[in-house]
Order: structure tokens, then C-alpha cells, then sequence
């Protein structure tokens, strides 16, 4: 993810703008598709972070007892 | 100044002091059978000082019980200068030994005072530290005291350092060594705490660790220190000043060093709770994530366009049936002009046979009279036009 990637909370946060501006509707068309278009990009990036810290998670356990999920 | 004026003078000096109480502990008693007179020294408690002591014989004889080495006695006489020999012995006339009662006494007298000084107040007590580079430890030379409190902290911490201080821990002489060895671990940089350690012992063994200049000796250091003298059930002075009161040299390792096994298992439970919460706060994220893409918005975008779409249709059905509305219209407009255009039109006049006869400048001829002969006219029949020419009057076809 390239520096200037936004946070993890920076992009969740404008997608949970952009859900409530599709919803709300009265975007023109080409607004609209603009919009989604950033929605799935600003999920894929949220996505990213979360698998990213997953991993590193993961990355970490090697020494200890696999997780127990209760 | 002659040594008869010397010694006169010291005689004379000496002799103020006058008869007193000396108290003290008894070494080095020598009784020899035959002779009248007895000597002993008698030793300071707390520090390195003593008093040659000369009684007569059947004194100590008399005593009930025996006069031993190292008991603590007061003796009452004066001290007496030896011209000839320039020596000084005190010359007793009466020598008691310190009662088990008259000691308990003393020390709890002792004690109140030095409780009045704030020396045992416990905001003086300072903390032990976690985990010690190094432990001073005062006890008596391969003593059960020593093996307990090493054995004990080396199974809790395999790493413990200790400075072993080997001293008396009773009689006449633990006290020095007990402070000479204090300030000498003091003194190490290395040594984070100190123990005093001995294991039980009679009244009169415990003694010096009741002694004030231990007590003020251990009050006044940085060091802190950890007391596990004598039974559970024993609480010299040294108890109420020390940092820490351990009830036994074992318990005293207990203070001294974290368990390993212990605190490997606190990190381990640490690791795993922080792994946990990390888990958890990343499963919340991760559902609020999903529950964004899911929104009907993000997940069917193709639902907008059906959306989007429909207003189209709708704006289109709309309007084509506006246009169509208007078209039929228009469609009725135009018929019904028609209609009234063919109804003007003479062509269905036309059609059945009749024709319209029109002078050169279009006008009708309705009146035969009005036509000359040899008039050209225009024959309109329903299909096409005639060129005519008017060949007679209209009187001679009357």
C-alpha cells in the first residue's frame, strides 16, 4: 500500500459518507458512478488494511499455540 | 612532667568517676584456682570497647548461675588506676547478670523511644526492588539461614547474584560485624537489597538484633533492607526498622526474587490477552466492513442503474405518450381538416360528373349568359382540366 494510502479509519470513514450519499440519492448519474466507483475503492483499501494486519498477526504467532477461537 | 605527676594526676582524675553500674558483655574470664582475685573484660555491646574488670574470686564463684562467656551483666565499682603499672582495671564489687526480664524491658523501652523518633515510621520504608543485581547477605559463615535464603531465591531466579557477608549472629561481637558488614554492602553500588538472616535462637542470641546501634545503623542507610531473624514468633528491633520483615529466611527469598516460572507465566497471559483483543478488534472492523459492502448501494450498483434505469423508462414511456397523445392529436387535427377540406373540395362534385368551368383569371362561370363565344375557358373535371372555347351564345341553345 503506497504511503499515501489513507488510514484505515480515514477510509472507512469516507466510505461510510459515500453509502450515505448514494442513499440519499439526488447525485447526478455521473456523480453517482463517481461515487460508487470511490466506494468499492475505499473498501478494497479498508480490505487491504485489515488482511494486512491480519497477516502480521499471523506473522507473529509462529513461537506461540495456534489461536484457540472461542 | 615527671611520670609520678602523670600518673598522680590521672590517679586523681580517674578517682572523680567515683562507684558505678558498668553493663556490658562478659569474655575472657580467667579464674585461676588458689588465686584471691578474678579478671574478666567486659565488652561494649554495640562497639569495640572493653574494660579490663577485676573482683574478688569468691565474687564469681557465688554467682548462681554461672558467670559464662558472653552474658550480659552491670557491674558495680570503680574504676582504678594502677600507678606502678600504669594500667586501669575497674574493681568490682558486685557483678548481676542482666535478667531475661531487666533485657526485655530495656528493649521495649528502646523500642518506644525509637518509635518516638520516627526511626520504624513507615513512610521511611523504602520499596525492594523487582529484580536485584545483586544481594547483600548478612548471616552467620555456612549458616541453615544462608543456605535457605540462596537456595530459595537461586530456585525462584537462577540468575540471583549474592554478597555474602559471613558475621557472629550472637554473642559479643555480632553486632560490630553485623554494621561493619551493613556498611560495607551499603557501600557496593551493585547491591540493590540487603538480608539479615538468622535462624531461631534464645533470648539472649536474638540480642543483638535488638541492640540500638544496629537499628540506627540500619535506619540510616539507602540500601533497603529485608529482616528474617529468628523464629516467626521473634520480632527484634531490627523487625521494626528493616524495609521488610520476612518471617523466615525462606519467606525472605520470596520477597527478593520474581519467581521465573511465575512471571514467564504472566508474560505468557499478557501476550495472549493483547493477541486477543488485537483478534477482536479486528473481527468488529472487519464486520463493519462487510456490513458497508453490503449496503445495497455498494454490493448491487447495477441496482442504481435499474434504478436510474426506471426513471428512464418511465421518463421515456412518459414521454413517449406525450408525443404520441400529441401526434393523435395532431393526427385528429389534420383529419378533421381534411375531412373539412375535401367537404370544401369540389373534387367529390368532380367526381360525380360535374365539371367547373373557370375563366382565365380562375372565376367560376355560374351564369351561361356571362360567357361570349369564342371565350376561352377552363374545364375542371375530376380528373385534370379542359381548354375550351365557348361556341355559341347561351339564347340560341334556349
Amino acid at each position: 500500500m503506497s504511503k499515501d494510502t489513507p488510514s484505515y479509519e480515514q477510509a472507512r470513514d469516507e466510505l461510510i459518507d459515500v453509502v450515505r450519499a448514494l442513499e440519499a440519492g439526488g447525485a447526478t448519474l455521473e456523480e453517482s458512478l463517481a461515487l460508487w466507483e470511490r466506494g468499492e475503492a475505499l473498501a478494497k483499501v479498508c480490505q487491504q488494511w485489515l488482511d494486512g494486519a491480519r497477516a502480521r498477526l499471523d506473522a507473529a504467532r509462529p513461537d506461540d499455540e495456534p489461536d484457540t477461537d472461542d | 612532667m615527671p611520670v609520678r605527676t602523670v600518673a598522680k594526676a590521672l590517679t586523681d582524675w580517674i578517682g572523680r568517676l567515683g562507684r558505678l553500674w558498668v553493663e556490658g558483655q562478659v569474655t575472657q574470664i580467667t579464674r585461676r584456682p588458689g588465686q584471691p582475685t578474678a579478671f574478666l573484660v567486659l565488652r561494649d555491646t554495640a562497639v569495640e570497647m572493653s574494660l579490663q574488670v577485676s573482683c574478688r574470686a569468691r565474687l564469681i564463684d557465688e554467682l548462681d548461675p554461672p558467670l559464662a562467656d558472653g552474658a550480659r551483666v552491670v557491674v558495680w565499682g570503680t574504676p582504678e588506676y594502677w600507678a606502678q603499672r600504669g594500667s586501669l582495671t575497674f574493681a568490682a564489687t558486685d557483678i548481676r547478670p542482666v535478667g531475661i526480664g531487666a533485657l526485655l524491658a530495656r528493649i521495649e523501652a528502646l523500642r518506644a523511644t525509637l518509635a518516638s523518633e520516627g526511626l520504624f515510621a513507615a513512610e521511611r520504608k523504602r520499596a525492594l526492588p523487582f529484580l536485584p543485581r545483586q544481594i547483600g547477605l548478612v548471616t552467620g559463615r555456612a549458616s541453615a539461614a544462608e543456605r535457605d535464603v540462596v537456595d530459595n531465591a537461586r530456585r525462584r531466579w537462577p540468575g540471583v547474584q549474592f554478597k555474602l557477608e559471613p558475621v557472629a549472629v550472637q554473642g559479643p561481637y555480632a553486632v560490630t560485624e553485623i554494621v561493619g558488614a551493613l556498611s560495607r554492602l551499603e557501600a557496593d553500588p551493585n547491591v540493590d537489597v540487603i538480608v539479615v538472616a538468622r535462624g531461631g535462637g534464645s533470648m539472649e542470641d536474638l540480642l543483638p538484633f535488638s541492640d540500638e546501634a544496629l537499628v540506627r545503623a540500619i535506619a540510616g542507610m539507602f540500601t533497603p533492607v529485608v529482616s528474617a531473624v529468628g523464629h516467626e514468633t521473634d520480632v527484634p528491633l531490627i523487625d521494626h526498622v528493616a524495609d521488610l520483615r520476612a518471617s523466615t529466611p525462606t519467606d525472605a527469598a520470596k520477597h527478593l526474587v520474581p519467581d521465573m516460572a511465575e512471571e514467564l507465566d504472566r508474560i505468557g497471559t499478557a501476550r495472549r490477552r493483547t493477541r486477543q483483543a488485537v483478534v477482536r478488534t479486528l473481527e468488529v472492523e472487519q464486520h463493519r466492513l462487510d456490513a458497508l459492502r453490503s449496503r445495497p448501494v455498494m454490493s448491487d450498483p447495477g441496482g442504481l442503474l435499474v434504478g436510474w434505469g426506471n426513471d428512464l423508462a418511465l421518463l421515456q414511456d412518459r414521454a413517449v405518450r406525450a408525443v404520441t397523445g400529441m401526434i393523435s392529436h395532431r393526427q385528429h387535427e389534420v383529419e378533421a381538416l381534411t375531412a373539412r377540406v375535401t367537404a370544401l373540395s369540389p373534387q367529390a362534385t368532380l367526381e360525380r360528373g360535374y365539371a367547373v368551368l373557370q375563366r382565365g383569371n380562375g372565376a367560376v362561370v355560374r351564369d351561361a349568359s356571362s360567357v361570349a363565344r369564342g371565350e376561352r375557358l377552363t374545364g375542371r373535371v375530376a380528373a385534370g382540366t379542359v381548354a375550351l372555347i365557348v361556341d355559341q351564345d347561351e339564347q340560341e341553345t334556349r
